[in-house]
């Protein structure tokens, strides 16, 4: 039962003042044990406030992001599955299935998550899953209209995961669930 | 051989079961398990073996449902929504009703109840440290708690459950081997047959039976031969009557089984917890509040320890008194005890000997008659259970009594009594309980109430503190209360309250020890000081110094010219506080009063202490009121103004008395500001005038108290070294107001006096001054043989605070002497 959350691209203070205060009060330390960012926070302040969610914090670099010495990818093990993060720029074409899942084979991970464009996108690929939280905050972007804050919230538990969403749809928090199980054996293929 | 026995199981069991019904109380003497659960409550204890079986299987049904209830499993959807209102059951959801809120409540819970279960049993460890064991407690605790939100989790409750599941193991392990030895009675041989193709055709030939049987048994060295069940012991039948897979209920009727010893177990620790409807429920101990029918309004672990305590005092009376003595309350210990049925105490083996004889009483209420008398019953002692549980307590207590006895301090009371050794003769200890039980039962009825009223003034502060005492671990689960500044002030009170009741029937008069409390109470009144009021330590001490006193107040009234009539105001009782005239009210009254007052506590110790130094002591006693009031010592005060409250308010008067108060340079003569009881000469009480006109009440009360004292002693040797600690606690005021205001209040006076109206109120001054002069000296060289002694005191004290408060008394005290030699100096000049 470990809640993973997983957002990205607030592009503060750039785009967007703050988290929507709907988010902001959901958001609350003790319940969540790990976060992951995709990138764009962009100012250390940012940084600061997640941390104070949750002190495990892993952030990938996002070609606004002001501190430089995030990385441009990661990976790190949660339960039973492998998680990569990268920001999503450098694939090109921007959010595209196949390239991401180029990068997930790169990266030989589980469930893959990244940002960038700002929409949010679940996937299920080849015994794997690409993730795309979207923009916490909202944020324009040039790539996609109508953005809705969104994040995705991960529950990891043993081969299942459950991949929660919230998005701020009119002013309402909107949750969509989907299930995700890992098939048992882990065949390395090496 | 043939069927015959394979067969007679099934009716062999019921014959066998009217043998096995014979004698039942020793029908389970085996299996503690099953004993403990017919004790409890939990099973049926007069029926056959078939009941007992549908009983547990319901029970069981009862947890299972329970479990899946409450144990929440948020990916589980449940029952049969299929679509959850997501926005509500989401993982971060903020509502409390949802899913994942009560999966969060629950995380806390269980992360309380592991705190305490990883501690639980180490040098048992192999069972009780195993993941599987961990896990079952930690799901009975959490359901349990759940189930009873009102009570929480306590630490205790795991260790009240750990030998009730031990307990469920052991006969497991019991049945397992019983299975080896008695393997074909257990199993039914049709179910693991395999069957051949040929005899499909139902056509058995059961002659081939007892071959394979014979096989079988040539297999197992061990097996007994196969005979009837009812050849076989009693109790193994019993066992294997209870454990048949065929029997009532099926699987879930096995009454031994492994599978489902957390159900089992569940059902004796809420069995225990609520006392099955009897009298006493061991949730009760956990709960810091009073319960309904309580009569007292105390926690009831405090009112079962105020039973031990009455039920030893039955008992074993000088015991009893000399742990009273000493302040050792008895939830000190009696709640370890108590909340784990002494758990901690022993051994788990010889725990689960205790714990026999615990459930082994029955625990249904009494009844106590149509008078229902509300005032004298503790309700332990309302059961059989209850009184035994009592009695094994006071046994224990008797078993220390030599070293309770020997020893003069509470903390090493305490420390014996929490350290009880393990290699006792348990079985004398519990033969004395019984013994003790009866009395306990008739103890009921008698009145408990004179030595419990100090219970009352108990407050669930001690609780607190007891708990906090008796438990090794800190407890994160129990946050009572905040244990107040002044709770040993308050014990402090409530233990002389309790000795002025005594005073009465035990004379035991042990004059070093009876100072050493009251010096320490003395010198913990004067830690406090940090009031500039002084207390006129110089006043006359000595034996003589009454009379100097009143000759000085005298020369004061004539001086003065009071209209008041002295014998007059020594009648009065009731003076108007703001009467500036009371120095010649204050010899009288001293006298008169001093009799009349009843003096509320810690009267033992300073009556038979305070023997000349009366004057000092009632001053410095005033004067601590003060200070206390500064600090958070309220209750101490209080304790003097309680006692006082009732008392006439003279008191101020007698303060004044000793001022010498030609004319008003000295704003002294205003009762109602001054506070302090001023020493005739010294002018502090310009200083003092400050100090909280609050205080006057305490200070009237402190120095009636003291008033008593004085008049009471009769020069015990100890008096001199108890005004020597007053004195040096109002030197210690007077050090506190600094040393120059000593200095110049001083020569205030002398000049004060030089003008004093007319030459012969001048020569009156003057001789007082001179006497006074004089009695300062005196007091003074008390006071520093008394620190020669207080040193060698102190060092014995191992009281909390006290000791360090005499130490700094001590210096503080000695700074305090040099200033009284100035002004006496001062003053002999004149």
């Amino acid at each position: 039962m470990v809640l993973v959350l997983a957002l990205g691209d607030l592009h503060i203070p750039h785009r967007a003042p703050d988290l929507p205060p709907k988010f902001k009060s959901m958001l609350v330390p003790g319940k969540i044990q790990h976060i992951i960012c995709t990138g764009n926070l962009c100012i250390k302040e940012v940084h600061d406030y997640l941390k104070s969610l949750c002190p495990d914090m892993h952030v990938t670099r996002g070609e606004y992001d002001e501190d430089s010495r995030y990385l441009e990818t990661k990976t790190l093990t949660i339960g039973q599955f492998k998680l990569g993060v990268c920001h999503g720029h450098q694939v090109i074409p921007w959010g595209d299935l196949d390239s991401l899942a180029m990068l997930q084979r790169q990266l030989d991970v589980d469930i893959l998550v990244t940002g960038h464009t700002h929409q949010f996108k679940a996937y299920k690929h080849e015994g794997g899953v690409v993730i795309n939280p979207g923009s916490a905050t909202g944020a324009y972007s040039s790539i996609t209209y109508d953005v809705n804050p969104s994040f995705v919230l991960m529950d990891i538990d043993g081969l299942r995961v459950v991949v929660y969403v919230y998005e701020l749809i009119d002013g309402e928090v909107k949750v969509d669930k989907i299930d995700f199980k890992k098939t048992a054996t882990t065949n390395s293929a090496h | 051989m043939s069927p015959a026995p394979i067969e007679s199981t099934l009716p062999g069991s019921l014959s066998s079961e009217s043998s096995s019904l014979s004698g039942k109380k020793r029908q389970f003497a085996n299996l503690r398990g099953v004993r403990w659960r017919i004790n409890l409550g939990i099973l049926p204890s007069s029926s056959s073996i078939d009941d007992i079986r549908r009983v547990t299987a319901d029970s069981r049904r009862r947890y299972a449902g329970l479990r899946r209830r409450l144990l929440v499993e948020p990916h589980v959807p449940k029952d049969g929504s299929n679509c959850p209102d997501l926005v509500m059951d989401n993982p971060l959801s903020q509502n409390p009703d949802s899913m994942w809120g009560r999966f969060f409540r629950n995380a806390e819970l269980e992360k309380m109840v592991d705190q305490d279960l990883s501690r639980l049993y180490p040098e048992h460890g192999r069972y009780f440290q195993t993941p599987g064991c961990q896990g079952m407690l930690r799901r009975i605790l959490l359901l349990w708690c759940l189930r009873h939100p009102e009570y929480g989790y306590r630490q205790g409750m795991h260790e009240l459950l750990a030998p009730l599941l031990f307990v469920l193991h052991v006969d497991v392990e019991h049945l397992s081997q019983v299975r080896k030895l008695y393997e074909d009675h257990f199993t039914d041989k049709f179910d693991d047959l395999s069957f051949h193709e040929s005899d499909l055709t139902y056509n058995f030939d059961l002659k081939k039976f007892p071959d394979s049987l014979e096989d079988e048994i040539g297999c197992h060295g061990n097996a007994m031969k196969v005979g009837s069940l009812g050849e076989v012991d009693p109790e193994i039948q019993t066992i294997v009557l209870l454990s048949d897979a065929y029997g009532a209920e099926g699987e879930l009727g096995i009454v031994l089984s492994e599978k489902f010893m957390e159900h089992d177990a569940y059902c004796m620790f809420d069995a225990l917890m609520s006392g099955a409807r009897g009298a006493v429920a061991m949730a009760d101990f956990f709960s810091p509040s009073p319960i309904g029918g309580s009569h007292t309004g105390l926690p009831p672990v405090i009112e079962a320890s105020s039973a031990l305590y009455h039920l030893l005092s039955i008992v074993d009376s000088s015991l009893h008194s000399h742990l009273v003595e000493l302040g050792v309350e008895p939830q000190y210990f009696a709640l370890r005890w108590l909340r784990v049925l002494f758990g901690r105490e022993f051994s788990l083996e010889d725990l689960l000997i205790i714990w026999d004889e615990i459930f082994a009483s029955d625990n249904s209420k009494l009844n106590k008659g149509v008078e229902d008398d509300t005032d004298s019953s503790f309700a332990i002692f309302n059961s059989p259970r209850g009184a035994f549980i009592s009695a094994m307590a006071v046994s224990m207590i008797l078993n220390l009594r030599s070293s309770l006895l020997a020893t003069e301090n509470a903390t090493t009371c305490l420390q014996r009594l929490l350290n009880f050794q393990e290699s006792i003769n348990l079985k004398k200890l519990i033969e004395k309980a019984k013994s003790l039980r009866t009395i306990a039962l008739e103890a009921n009825s008698s009145n408990p109430y004179p030595s419990f009223r100090g219970a009352h003034e108990r407050s669930k502060l001690s609780a607190v503190r007891s708990h906090s005492l008796s438990f090794d671990c800190s407890s994160p689960t129990t946050p009572l209360s905040l244990v107040p500044e002044s709770y040993w002030e308050e014990k402090w009170r409530v233990l002389h309250k309790e000795e002025e009741l005594k005073r009465g029937s035990s004379q035991k008069q042990v004059p070093t020890r009876k100072k050493g409390w009251s010096e320490k109470v003395r010198l913990h009144l004067s830690r406090t000081g940090s009031d500039p009021s002084h207390m006129k330590v110089e006043k006359g001490k000595k034996d003589p110094k009454s009379s100097v006193r009143r000759s000085l107040l005298e020369d004061l009234c004539r001086q003065l010219g009071s209209e008041e009539d002295i014998g007059e105001i020594v009648r009065n009782e009731v003076l108007d506080q703001k009467d500036p005239i009371h120095v010649e009210v204050e010899v009288e009254e001293q006298d008169a009063n001093l009799n009349s007052f009843t003096c509320p506590a810690d009267d033992s110790h300073l009556i038979g202490n305070t023997g000349s130094e009366e004057n000092s002591s009632i001053f410095s006693a005033s004067t601590s009121p003060l200070t206390n009031d500064h600090e958070n010592d309220s209750e101490k005060s209080s304790i003097v103004s309680n006692s006082s409250l009732d008392e006439n308010d003279d008191e101020p008067n007698n303060a004044e008395a000793f001022r010498i108060i030609p004319e008003d340079p000295l704003p002294v003569s205003d009762p109602p500001e001054d506070i302090s009881p001023k020493p005739e000469t010294n002018n502090d009480s310009t200083g003092k005038q400050e100090a909280g006109l609050k205080e006057r009440k305490l200070l009237s009360g402190k120095f009636q108290w003291f008033w008593k004292f004085g008049r009471n002693a009769a020069g015990e040797e100890t008096s001199e070294k108890e005004g020597a600690s007053e004195a040096a606690k109002s030197a210690n005021r007077e050090s506190n107001q600094g040393d120059t205001s000593g200095a110049s209040t001083s020569d205030e006076f002398s000049n004060s006096s030089v003008n004093s109206k007319g030459d012969a109120a001048d020569q009156i001054m003057m001789s007082t001054l001179k006497n006074l002069g004089q009695s300062m000296l005196e007091n003074i060289q008390v006071i520093e043989s008394v620190f020669q002694q207080d040193r060698g005191q102190g060092g014995s004290l191992e009281n909390f605070s006290k000791n360090v408060i005499v130490g700094k008394g001590q210096v503080t005290a000695m700074a305090a002497l040099k200033e009284l030699r100035k002004i006496s100096n001062l003053l002999s000049e004149m």
